[in-house]
C-alpha cells in the first residue's frame, strides 16, 4: 500500500533521515519506534507532504506521491494525527470533527462519519458544543484522533497517540487503534511506548539517528536482543 | 442636550459602520494570510474612485457598483497574495521574518496604487450628490446616504460572520488563521484559503470605499488616514477577532463623534490617544485572544 525507497530528508541544510525504505502493506499496523530525535516525526512529515524529501521516493496505491501538497495526499486516502493532536482550540468539538472531513468526498458523508466517531469515543459526543480548548489532554488527544479518521482514510499515520496520557487512557488508545484495524485501516504508528506498541502493531521499524535500525515482525522484536536491551530495559 | 447626544450616537453609529467593515477586511488580512497590509487604505481609494468614475461618467448607480467594486477589488488581492505574498512566504525563513517582509511589501503596494490612481484621476478632491438630503430622526439630523452606508456594513459584516461559522470554507478559514499547517493536513488549500482571505479583505475596504465616496469627499491619497484609523481599530478590538474588529468599529465612530462634536479637529488625536492607551493597559484588544 504504502512504499518508501531510498528516502533522504533534510531539514535545511542538517539531513534528517538516511537512506530509509519501508513498506507498509494493506491491513497492517507497523509501528515505527526509535529514542526522541529519531526521525520518526520526520518521516510522518515527509509521508503527508508538510517536508518533501531531497531523493528518494514514496508512492501510495502504486501512485508517487512525494512532491504531493499535504492536500493532495489528504484527498488520496491518508490521514495523519500530528504529535501532540494540534487540535483546533478556537473551535468547537463537532467543528474540530467537520474540518477532518474537510476533503471534498468525506465532507458529503461527514454527518455519518461523526456519529460513528462518537460510537468510538462518547466523550466527545458529550463535549460537542464546547470549544477545544476546554477539553482536557487525553480528551484533545481523543478529538485529534477521531478528527483524523473523519477523512475516512485508507491509511492513519498515528504521531504519538498515547503522548502524556493516563495509562488508563493509553490502553484506550491502543483499543482504538486495534478495533480501526479490524475496520480495514491500515495504520503506521510512532510511539515511545514500546511494549504496548510491539504487542498491537505486526511488523516495526526502529529509527536511530534518522536510519533504519532493525526492521521486522514484532514477535521477533520483542525477543530480539537488541531491542531488549535498548528499548524495553531489559 | 439630549438632542446633541442623540446626534453624537447616530453620528458615531453611522461612522463606525464604515470603520468597523474596513477593520474587519484588514483583519481578515493579518489574522490569516499574515500580511499587515499598509496598503489597505488604497483598496478603499480604489473602491471610492471606480463608484464615482461609474456614477459621474455613466450615471450608473452608487449601489449597484457594489456588483463592480466587489469582483475588481477581489481579483486585485487575490492575485497579489497568489503571486507576490505567497512567494515572499515561501522563501522567508520565518513566521516574523514574512511578517516584516510582507509589511513592507505592501508599503510599496500602497504606493504603486496610490500613483497609478494619481496618474488616472489626478489628485484634485471629488465628490458626488446622491441620496444627500437630510433625515430628522428625535431632532437629530443626518444624511440619508450614511444611514444607507451603516445599513450596508451592518448587513455585510453580519453576512460575513455567518459565512465564517456555518460553511466550509469559513471553517476552512478559521482553522488556517489558527493552525496552517494542520489545517493543510486536514486538506485545506492553504495558498487558496489565503489568497481567498486576502481578496475578501481588499473587497471590503472597496465596498467601505463606495459607501464612503456617497457621503465624503475623495482624493487619491486618502487611504493612508483610513489605514491609521483602520489599525487603531483592529488593535482596538482584538488582532485575528473579527467580531472584535466589528464591535471596535463602532466603538471608535462614537468616540470619534463625541470628541468631534466638542472639537473636530481633535478627533483623530483622540483615537491615537486610544491607541497608546491600549497598547499599555490591554494590548490583546478587547476580545483578542
Amino acid at each position: 500500500m504504502l512504499d518508501i525507497n531510498h528516502l533522504d530528508t533534510f531539514y535545511g541544510k542538517a539531513q534528517a533521515l538516511w537512506n530509509i525504505s519501508l513498506s507498509v502493506d494493506k491491513g497492517e499496523i507497523v509501528a515505527l519506534v526509535g529514542s526522541n530525535g529519531a526521525g520518526k516525526t520526520t518521516l510522518l512529515n515527509t509521508i503527508c507532504g508538510l517536508l518533501h524529501p531531497a531523493s528518494g521516493s514514496i508512492s501510495f496505491l502504486g501512485e508517487r506521491i512525494d512532491g504531493l501538497t499535504p492536500h493532495a495526499i489528504v484527498e488520496l486516502g491518508i490521514s495523519h494525527v500530528p504529535e501532540g493532536g494540534r487540535v483546533f482550540t478556537s473551535m468547537t468539538v463537532r467543528e474540530n470533527l467537520e474540518m477532518g472531513a474537510y476533503t471534498y468526498h468525506a465532507w458529503k458523508r461527514k454527518d455519518e462519519t461523526i456519529k460513528q466517531v462518537y460510537q468510538v469515543f462518547p466523550v466527545l459526543k458529550e463535549r460537542e458544543r464546547q470549544l477545544a480548548r476546554t477539553l482536557s489532554g487525553g480528551e484533545q488527544q481523543m478529538l485529534a484522533v477521531g478528527r483524523g479518521l473523519m477523512s475516512r482514510p485508507k491509511l492513519c499515520l498515528f504521531d504519538e497517540p498515547s503522548y502524556g496520557l493516563s495509562p488508563i487512557l493509553v490502553a484506550e488508545v491502543f483499543r482504538v487503534i486495534k478495533s480501526l484495524r479490524e475496520q480495514g485501516i491500515t495504520i503506521l504508528l510512532v510511539e515511545q511506548n514500546v511494549r504496548q506498541t510491539l504487542e498491537v502493531a505486526d511488523r516495526a521499524c526502529v529509527l536511530e539517528n534518522g536510519r533504519v535500525e532493525v526492521e521486522g515482525a514484532c514477535d521477533r522484536l520483542l525477543t530480539s536482543d537488541y531491542v531488549r536491551k535498548a528499548y524495553l530495559g531489559l | 442636550m439630549l438632542v446633541s447626544a442623540l446626534n453624537i450616537v447616530i453620528n458615531g453609529l453611522l461612522l463606525g459602520g464604515l470603520y468597523a467593515l474596513v477593520a474587519m477586511g484588514l483583519n481578515l488580512q493579518y489574522g490569516v494570510a499574515r500580511v499587515l497590509n499598509i496598503a489597505h487604505g488604497e483598496f478603499i481609494m480604489l473602491g471610492a474612485f471606480i463608484t464615482w468614475a461609474m456614477y459621474t461618467k455613466f450615471g450608473i448607480n452608487p449601489l449597484l457598483s457594489i456588483v463592480i467594486v466587489g469582483p475588481i477589488v477581489f481579483i486585485i488581492g487575490f492575485i497579489i497574495q497568489r503571486t507576490l505574498f505567497t512567494s515572499l512566504r515561501t522563501s522567508a525563513p520565518s513566521q516574523p521574518a514574512f511578517e516584516g517582509s510582507s509589511m513592507l511589501a505592501s508599503f510599496g503596494l500602497l504606493f504603486i496604487i496610490q500613483n497609478v490612481a494619481l496618474i488616472i484621476w489626478g489628485g484634485d478632491m471629488r465628490a458626488y450628490s446622491y441620496y444627500n438630503f437630510g433625515i430628522n430622526l428625535g431632532g437629530a439630523v443626518f444624511a440619508a446616504n450614511r444611514l444607507i452606508a451603516l445599513i450596508f456594513a451592518v448587513v455585510i459584516g453580519i453576512a460575513f460572520y455567518i459565512f465564517l461559522v456555518r460553511t466550509r470554507i469559513g471553517k476552512a478559514i478559521r482553522a488556517a488563521a489558527e493552525d496552517p499547517t494542520t489545517a493543510g493536513i486536514m486538506g485545506v488549500n492553504i495558498n487558496l484559503v489565503l489568497a481567498l482571505c486576502f481578496g475578501l479583505g481588499a473587497v471590503m475596504a472597496g465596498l467601505a470605499g463606495v459607501f464612503l465616496s456617497m457621503c465624503f469627499p475623495i482624493y487619491p491619497v486618502m487611504g493612508l488616514e483610513y489605514l491609521i484609523i483602520t489599525l487603531i481599530v483592529v488593535v482596538l478590538g482584538g488582532l485575528g477577532s473579527i467580531p472584535g474588529s466589528f464591535i471596535g468599529g463602532f466603538i471608535l465612530g462614537l468616540i470619534g463623534s463625541a470628541v468631534s462634536s466638542w472639537q473636530p479637529s481633535l478627533a483623530l488625536a483622540a483615537y491615537y490617544f486610544i491607541f497608546m492607551l491600549l497598547l499599555i493597559i490591554r494590548p490583546k484588544g478587547i476580545l483578542g485572544k
